[in-house]
């Protein structure tokens, strides 16, 4: 077999593994779209598209599930709390876990290994174990069903300052830091020009997280929101599936919306994302 | 692409990637969006919780009604079940208001009883019932999950008898006779003509059962109808009883081997309600709230449908059992004053004792009060079209003061998953060796639910509170 041969087999034999592997992947996605145009009737009656003498049946397929979203349900509402949420505690969450990162990796204060030990400790407390605290706090502070109530936990995960803080240790030279002094910078100027340019795929990838966090989060909403009127779509969506009522058509609608903000977002910050991943994975 | 966001990058500073910038933008945007329409309406003084449409939508002109006529006015939320739970877990963990009525499901509820009694997050209502002569105007099996040591923490919504819905299009049309089934086995042998394999493909066409080794509310019917259960009345498990050994080994029989009767058609799903549309099981487990689930979701089978009372597991034996249960409860923290509980207990018996309420519940939700005086009432003679146009109202009364008593147990659910861990481990052995014999599966059965016991037991020594206990949780 010739190399040309063999290297155009082996193009077919990748391309080939990862289209049946797309395609499997696909496959619910498909079904998701399809069912989020059906009525429940026909969503028994078919599987993916209604088929009928072995053409698509389109008049079968109907977009009153959307409708009903978006003008029954007020789900324009719970996509606007959706963004808020996520934008609002992605981008203040990342700003105070660079800095908290940034102070205990950089400066020398009382108390420093204590604290550093703390957020560790943090990182390990399983979220649930924290709910009925919380919501007492929550409560005390009349902070119960407002975004504030979702917000400000949120705001410097331990997890977020402990990562922001081993990028600061690795990515960011004292040498650096001292130059910037040296020329006059204050400690803002310092951190805001010097530390996070050298942190950027960091910010990136802890702002998608914190974003995907919030949007997917759903237990900490369904327990401090109490108006429906406030419910983020992962909660609003959840409400589609009311005890033993379901309307699939529906839901699958109500899912596809609550997903393709996410999946355009994600599709933007993609190269910031997958360079925050790797970052420090080699070394220059 | 690249050219555009190398455009957009030049504007931005150095340390921020674009796509920050747009969660940014989007922050400030929504904000703004928010802030637009921030104008919020002021809350009722009062609030209830419930976490079921059906409810809801009865409740809520009768909510308005009530609001109208001048007394303290109410707000009615919608909540999920498992929204709800958390909520009321919370903030009775955490001893904060909740809402002034919470209406909960009952495992939900037996969640609350884990502690002293006194501690029950739930206002306790027995001098109240007991003085209004409630206790005896409502079905007593339909307190038992809300009672905790001798006390009751909440009005019952229900009684929730179980009967048997079959397919009578293919009952009938087999030319079989369902008077003539007392017993379950009776059931498996006159039944039995409508498991031929008419396709030819070594697997029977249908089963005659809609149960599978999982699903823990059939076990639990199952094992309540026959008198056995997971708790005795003085709060000690009695997982290992004989009763529950003998049933278990028969339900094995059941979900495998040579007698096998039964399939999964799973409850509440689309995958298995299409195979309930096709007949694929024969007969389901219907409590009196059921019928009007399967109104809704399988409307083809409107008139295809029957009802008969579950087969007993002896001759003469208890032929119904019970599935579910709701109650209407009053937060401790909702009463600061003697006031403040008259306006809330007046509220509850507007929602759950009057006859409007009767009505309204079985013509909405095909379910039976649990106030005896309203079962003579005609609209449960009334023909139901779903299913053939039997009285199913009728039929569930006629089988209301046979239901089993239930235990609270804040560890009910516990064992049961125990009890169903003992079922499967059972039905995979038997499966693996080919052993169906009674004799076997029940030795098998005092194995696996002697350890249920064991695990059930220790976990019930930790707490202090049950163990020390009079007379126990319920």
């Amino acid at each position: 077999m010739s190399l040309r041969v063999s290297r155009l087999f082996a193009w077919i034999w990748t391309r080939g593994i990862l289209l049946i592997a797309g395609i499997i992947t696909l496959i619910p996605f498909f079904w998701l779209l399809a069912s989020s145009f059906k009525s429940n009737e026909e969503f028994f009656r078919s599987t993916f598209l209604p088929v009928e003498g072995g053409r698509i049946v389109w008049e079968r397929l109907t977009t009153d599930p959307f409708k009903r979203l978006f003008q029954e349900l007020n789900f324009s509402n719970s996509l606007t709390n959706s963004v808020f949420l996520s934008s609002v505690t992605g981008v203040v969450a990342t700003l105070c876990c660079a800095m908290g990162g940034y102070s205990l990796a950089k400066f020398r204060f009382k108390g420093r290994g204590f604290c550093t030990a703390l957020v560790l400790a943090a990182v390990l407390i399983p979220a649930p174990l924290i709910i009925a605290p919380t919501y007492q706090l929550l409560y005390r502070m009349d902070l119960l069903d407002s975004f504030a109530g979702l917000i400000l936990p949120a705001l410097a995960p331990a997890f977020g300052v402990f990562l922001f803080r081993q990028a600061i240790v690795s990515g960011v030279p004292n040498d650096l830091l001292e130059a910037a002094r040296i020329d006059g910078a204050g400690e803002w100027r310092t951190f805001v020009t010097v530390v996070l340019p050298l942190v950027r795929p960091m910010i990136g990838t802890f702002l998608m997280v914190t974003f995907l966090a919030m949007w997917n989060n759903f237990i900490a909403p369904q327990v401090v929101l109490q108006d429906p009127s406030k419910f983020p779509l992962s909660v609003a969506v959840a409400e589609l599936r009311r005890g033993y009522y379901n309307d699939y058509g529906l839901q699958m609608a109500g899912t596809i919306v609550s997903i393709l903000p996410v999946m355009a977002l994600f599709l933007v910050m993609q190269k910031d994302f997958v360079s925050g991943l790797t970052s420090g994975a080699v070394k220059a | 692409m690249r050219e555009q966001r190398d455009r957009l990058a030049g504007f931005l500073p150095e340390w921020l990637p674009p796509g920050a910038a747009i969660v940014g933008a989007l922050a400030v945007l929504s904000t703004c969006v928010l802030l637009a329409g921030a104008a919020r309406a002021t809350p009722n003084e009062k609030s209830m919780w419930t976490f079921a449409r059906p409810h809801y939508l009865m409740y809520e002109p009768r909510v308005e009604a009530w609001n109208k006529s001048g007394k303290t006015p109410f707000d009615l939320r919608l909540l999920s079940l498992p929204a709800m739970e958390r909520r009321m877990m919370a903030a009775f963990l955490g001893d904060v208001p909740s809402a002034d009525v919470l209406e909960v499901e009952r495992r939900g509820v037996s969640r609350t009883f884990g502690g002293p009694v006194e501690s029950v997050g739930f206002y306790d209502l027995t001098d109240r019932l007991e003085k209004e002569g409630l206790l005896e105007e409502i079905n007593a099996p339909s307190f038992s999950p809300w009672t905790t040591r001798g006390r009751i923490f909440g009005l019952p919504h229900d009684v929730h008898p179980v009967m048997l819905g079959y397919r009578a299009d293919l009952v009938e049309a087999a030319g079989i006779d369902v008077s003539k089934i007392e017993t379950w086995e009776d059931f498996a042998r006159v039944m039995k003509p409508l498991m031929a394999d008419t396709d030819h493909d070594g697997k029977p066409d249908r089963y005659l059962l809609n149960m599978w080794e999982t699903n823990q509310d059939h076990l639990e019917v199952l094992l309540l109808q026959a008198g056995g259960g997971f708790f005795d009345e003085n709060e000690k498990p009695t997982l290992d009883s004989a009763i529950n050994v003998h049933i278990l080994a028969t339900i094995v029989t059941w979900l495998a081997g040579p007698n096998r009767i039964a399939a999964d058609a799973p409850n509440f799903t689309a995958a298995g309600n299409k195979l309930k549309a096709d007949g694929y099981v024969v007969a389901s487990f219907f409590p009196d709230w059921m019928g009007d689930i399967w109104k809704h979701e399988i409307p083809s089978l409107s008139g295809k449908m029957k009802l008969m009372p579950l087969p007993a597991w002896e001759r003469g034996g208890r032929r119904t059992s019970v599935w579910g249960g709701t109650m209407l409860g009053i937060p401790k923290t909702a009463v600061k004053s003697p006031k403040d509980f008259e306006t809330l207990w007046s509220f509850c018996k507007e929602l759950y004792i009057s006859d409007q309420f009767m009505r309204d519940l079985y013509r909405e939700g095909g379910i039976v009060t649990p106030v005896k005086k309203y079962w003579t009432d005609p609209i449960f003679d009334e023909p139901n079209a779903y299913f053939s146009g039997q009285p199913a109202g009728r039929l569930y009364i006629d089988l209301a003061p046979a239901v089993p008593m239930r235990n609270s147990s804040p560890y009910n659910t516990f064992a049961m998953y125990r009890v169903v861990d003992a079922l499967v481990q059972m039905t995979e052995e038997a499966r693996a060796t080919g052993r169906y014999d009674m004799q076997a599966l029940e030795a098998r059965a005092r194995v696996f639910l002697g350890e249920a016991q064991r695990q059930v037991e220790n976990v019930l020594k930790r707490n202090v509170f049950l163990e020390s206990s009079e007379g126990g949780a319920s």
